[in-house]
């Protein structure tokens, strides 16, 4: 019979380990939380700063009449930046919540998601002229791939879904590149044939290794964060909930310099 | 015509500080990393470089971390083009790491949070102030 306040002593060991490595992982998610809050404040304030300059420069009697309708667009842009942002953050406690219940807050509706990427592209075109870029909807290949179908969804979460992907297009393309949307029927991943919505863009390479954790909440690729060191890392993530919301799939089909992200949507809801 | 050099990966943000320097008869010039900023540095006539903390460090310097690429940029300028102003334009609000800046005189602003003609006028200072500093760093 083996001794019991032996064993008491190894259990307090046990527990006295246990709590030290609790400790470490505390202070790691302590440490991750923090610098995630500083990304999410740079994130916030860099548009309302550049807005602030503009509208100070707006104000200066010096700046000729030419550039002050630059310095317009460029508040417009920077306001459509940070409200799609502050989406990004108020869809992320609904999603959670929506998960769980498994259940949609608004009704699904049957959409024109050509007629929806169009908007999406032209909203994204200031920004994409800023980075000497274009985006490209790929009309015929939706007019085949929806055989005059709409597809049923949630509008403003599959427009967010979309908008990740071309903001993140944005950002990472190479200078005088071209960003295309287009759509197929195809198999996906573990899917039957599905609607395809893919977002291709030229520049970054995502190393290999990242593509899996891509989807993951705060996770930035390093060469992401290499070429533009802020960021919040939500994007994607937010766009595989609401993917999942709609019983659907999102993906990644790297290519050397170019990367197709694609929103993959179940064929029955296309009505 | 006085040059300033504009070093940041989010150029976007010094559109209206360019209209209004260049309301005032500078040239303003604009590279998104380290490796370009030194490039512009050799070929070009620079009188203050402008630069962030945080941005790519570019093709030349694979590996030096992206979030303190500004402070090795700064190294660079005042080992190599002594006579050209520095202003650091960021938004680090770590103090410890901006003290070393102020040490050797170097203006730190904060982007977006100091006012415009604040900015201006520092680096309008700076530009007049190149070519009689020694800076040492």
């Amino acid at each position: 019979m083996s001794d019991p306040s032996s064993a008491a002593a190894e259990e307090l060991t046990k527990l006295k380990s246990d709590n030290a490595a609790l400790h470490v992982a505390l202070k790691e998610a302590q440490k991750t939380n923090q610098q995630y809050l500083q990304n999410v404040a740079h994130q916030l304030t860099a548009p309302l700063g550049a807005i602030k300059w503009s509208i100070e420069a707006l104000k200066d009697p010096e700046v000729p009449i030419q550039r002050k309708s630059k310095l317009l667009s460029s508040i417009y842009s920077q306001a459509t930046i940070l409200v799609h942002l502050i989406k990004n953050f108020a869809l992320m406690s609904n999603l959670e919540a929506d998960l769980e219940l498994g259940q949609f807050r608004e009704r699904p509706e049957p959409v024109d998601i050509m007629k929806l990427c169009i908007n999406l592209a032209n909203d994204f075109q200031p920004q994409a002229a800023e980075h000497e870029t274009s985006i490209v909807v790929d009309e015929l290949s939706f007019a085949e791939a929806l055989q005059g179908k709409k597809v049923e969804m949630v509008k403003n979460l599959i427009a967010q879904a979309v908008s990740n992907l071309l903001e993140n297009a944005v950002k990472y393309a190479d200078f005088k590149t071209t960003i295309t949307i287009d759509a197929q029927r195809a198999s996906f991943a573990n899917l039957p044939v599905s609607l395809l919505l893919s977002v291709t863009s030229t520049g970054l390479p995502i190393k290999a290794e990242e593509t899996s954790r891509l989807f993951e909440r705060g996770f930035r690729g390093s060469m992401a964060k290499q070429k533009v060191p802020a960021g919040t890392g939500i994007g994607l993530y937010l766009a595989k909930r609401v993917m999942s919301l709609h019983k659907g799939a999102i993906g990644l089909k790297p290519r050397n310099r170019e990367s197709r992200f694609i929103l993959a949507f179940p064929l029955s809801s296309a009505v | 015509m006085k040059t300033v050099l504009f070093v940041d990966d989010e150029p976007w943000f010094h559109e209206p500080l360019r209209y209004a320097l260049e309301a005032k008869g500078y040239e303003c010039l604009f590279v998104t990393d380290m490796s370009l900023a030194l490039e512009t540095l050799e070929r070009s006539q620079v009188s203050v470089v402008v630069t962030d903390i945080m941005m790519p460090a570019g093709k030349d310097y694979p590996n030096l971390d992206s979030q303190e690429t500004g402070f090795h940029l700064i190294q660079k300028v005042r080992a190599n083009w002594p006579q050209t102003g520095v202003v650091c334009l960021s938004v680090i609000g770590d103090q410890s790491k901006i003290r070393p800046l102020r040490a050797y005189k170097i203006d730190y602003l904060r982007k977006g949070e100091v006012p415009l003609a604040t900015v201006v006028q520092t680096i309008e200072r700076a530009a007049g102030e190149g070519g009689q500093k020694v800076w040492r760093f």
